[in-house]
């Protein structure tokens, strides 16, 4: 069963077109990278179907529903979560408190005023035992802001996978890592998304055949191509456009 | 360890001097402490839109305002009208006013909310000034009956022309409101408010609703400072344009949550306190107080700009180092 899908999807910025009928197709449980150049619309893809832009034409189904046009809280709120290509978190909160917020999402409290935060054991429990899976309990106490780059881009990752979403998309997640953080940070992501459907961004061909059950290229808006690693990496449409003729 | 046992003692400490306060400094300098309690509160109420959630507010009067007139034109009008409903008489009208408002506001932010807040605070001052026969225009509404403070039944505590009641009345008022806001900061709810400050759009795809958040920490700010204006309009008798509803009343607790500090809770307070004594020593050579007030502004910006509160924690940060590195060199030789 497809968890997401696109129907012919098209995005344009006052004039500037970027996506020219986008039909994507996610099954549930896997894992599928979105690759392609620089400005054939990948994030644009993203933001189209989280919520950030409003698509000029054509439809989103998320589990089979039409989510065309919902607000990112909405989307948030039946299970679909997002990381960014540029570090999101809360700078001048604690590693401890973002991941707080996110675990406060995911239990739906929201409007509770009569309560004392600290006080909550189980959110506290649940978010230490967060920290401890992605290896950021010694910076526990650390503001966002202060952390490394590698570091906060685990806390990033983190946050969209704290709310428990069902389908999570991932843009650029190991973007300026050095390649042991990479490492570390494919690793945390087949940890943490067992079970999970997973929609990523990426450049990094290694992380991308590495991780990727199915891999969709996207070029000038359009899709090239969609299919299984190998047969991406044999397309001919593909090398011509992205990969090359080296052999990898 | 030893901050547990010391930090009850020293709230311990605190209450006292609060209750003995009009004993020991007399009556003029009660007066003086009630002025401060009120725009402390005042202060943080507007500290919990600035520092708390980023927005700036330049029109906070209107809801001090709103409270002040709302409470005098309750008691000059309904006979017999006890005192704790015309305090809430008070405190819902800035409430309403700042439900009213919430649709529109909180979808701005910045500077366009700044300004909003320019204008809508200047409205309420003119419309104050200009419907005479409501607000009583540049006179004000002076001389209301301040009814006695009474449970039914068990005790009448006269207000008008007692100071020192008034103390305690205004007392445990600000106190109660401080405590409220101050917990309110601790919810859940005020981690999602810090949360839109450092990123709004991160709390947008965690699944919080933005412009509903903003609205209730609007109407919790607007209903405090309503309610630190309607203690300020029944402690001087008085609530007119000019002293509830004018610029100054607006920027002061910007200014004072600057000084003391806006990352900080207790900031605002430490702020208003500094210009407190500062008003009382410059009145004594001078009636430009604003003048000293700029100057330590503009001090305080340049050399701190995260405030007093900012500047104490930076000092203490460095002296912690500072001790550290030396134990580490002991260590090493």
């Amino acid at each position: 069963m497809n968890i997401l899908e696109t129907k012919d999807l098209h995005h344009d910025f006052s004039g500037l077109k970027v996506l020219f009928g986008i039909n994507l197709q996610i099954e549930e449980g896997e894992r599928h990278a979105v690759i392609g150049p620089n400005g054939a619309g990948k994030t644009t893809l993203f933001n189209t179907i989280t919520g950030t832009y409003h698509p000029s034409k054509g439809k989103v189904f998320f589990k089979g529903k039409d989510i065309t046009g919902y607000k990112p809280h909405k989307l948030a709120r039946i299970g679909m979560g997002r990381s960014f290509q540029i570090t999101s978190t809360f700078t001048r909160l604690t590693a401890f408190q973002n991941i707080r917020l996110a675990i406060l999402a995911k239990h739906g409290i929201r409007f509770n005023l009569f309560r004392h935060v600290d006080k909550m054991k189980d959110i506290t429990r649940e978010t230490e035992k967060m920290l401890e899976r992605v290896n950021l309990i010694n910076e526990r106490n650390v503001p966002a802001g202060l952390l490394s780059y590698g570091k906060s881009r685990a806390l990033e990752i983190s946050m969209a996978m704290a709310t428990d979403p069902e389908l999570i998309l991932l843009d650029e997640f190991a973007a300026g890592m050095s390649r042991d953080e990479t490492h570390n940070a494919v690793a945390l992501i087949r940890k943490m998304t067992e079970g999970k459907t997973v929609v990523i961004i990426e450049h990094d061909m290694d992380v991308v055949f590495s991780l990727a059950d199915r891999i969709t290229v996207l070029h000038y808006g359009k899709i090239l191509a969609t299919g299984k690693p190998d047969d991406i990496r044999d397309n001919q449409d593909v090398k011509d456009a992205y990969l090359g003729d080296l052999q990898v | 360890m030893m901050k547990k046992t010391i930090k009850p003692i020293l709230w311990l400490a605190l209450l006292v001097i609060l209750i003995f306060f009009p004993k020991l400094f007399g009556v003029y300098y009660t007066n003086v402490f009630v002025t401060f309690a009120i725009f402390a509160t005042y202060a943080v109420a507007v500290n919990v839109l600035l520092g708390y959630t980023g927005l700036l507010s330049f029109g906070h009067a209107m809801f001090f305002g709103a409270g002040g007139y709302g409470t005098a034109l309750a008691l000059k009008h309904i006979d017999g009208l006890a005192l704790m409903p015309a305090i809430g008489i008070g405190f819902l009208a800035a409430m309403l006013l700042a439900l009213v408002l919430a649709p529109l506001v909180t979808r701005v932010s910045g500077t366009a909310f700044a300004m909003i807040h320019l204008a809508f605070g200047q409205l309420f001052y003119i419309l104050a000034l200009k419907l005479r026969h409501i607000t009583g225009g540049e006179d004000g509404i002076g001389n209301f009956p301040i009814p006695a403070f009474t449970i039914p039944g068990l005790i009448s505590i006269p207000l008008k022309g007692d100071p020192v009641n008034f103390y305690y009345l205004a007392i445990v008022i600000m106190g109660l409101s401080l405590w409220l806001m101050w917990f309110f900061t601790k919810t859940p709810f005020g981690q999602i408010q810090v949360g839109i400050r450092d990123n709004e759009k991160r709390i947008d795809y965690l699944g919080y609703k933005i412009p509903q958040t903003k609205a209730i920490i609007y109407v919790v700010s607007g209903a405090f400072s309503g309610l630190a204006g309607c203690i300020y309009g029944l402690f001087h008798n008085l609530v007119s344009a000019d002293g509830s509803l004018g610029a100054m009343i607006s920027f002061s607790p910007i200014i004072a949550a600057m000084v003391g500090g806006v990352g900080s809770f207790f900031g605002p307070i430490w702020g208003t306190a500094v210009f407190q004594v500062i008003e009382e020593l410059t009145h004594r050579f001078t009636d430009r107080v604003e003048l000293v007030m700029g100057v330590i502004l503009i001090l305080v910006v340049m050399f701190a700009p995260s405030g007093i509160t900012g500047a104490v924690n930076t000092m203490k940060m460095k002296w912690h180092a500072y001790t550290a590195s030396k134990a580490k060199m002991e260590k090493t030789s």
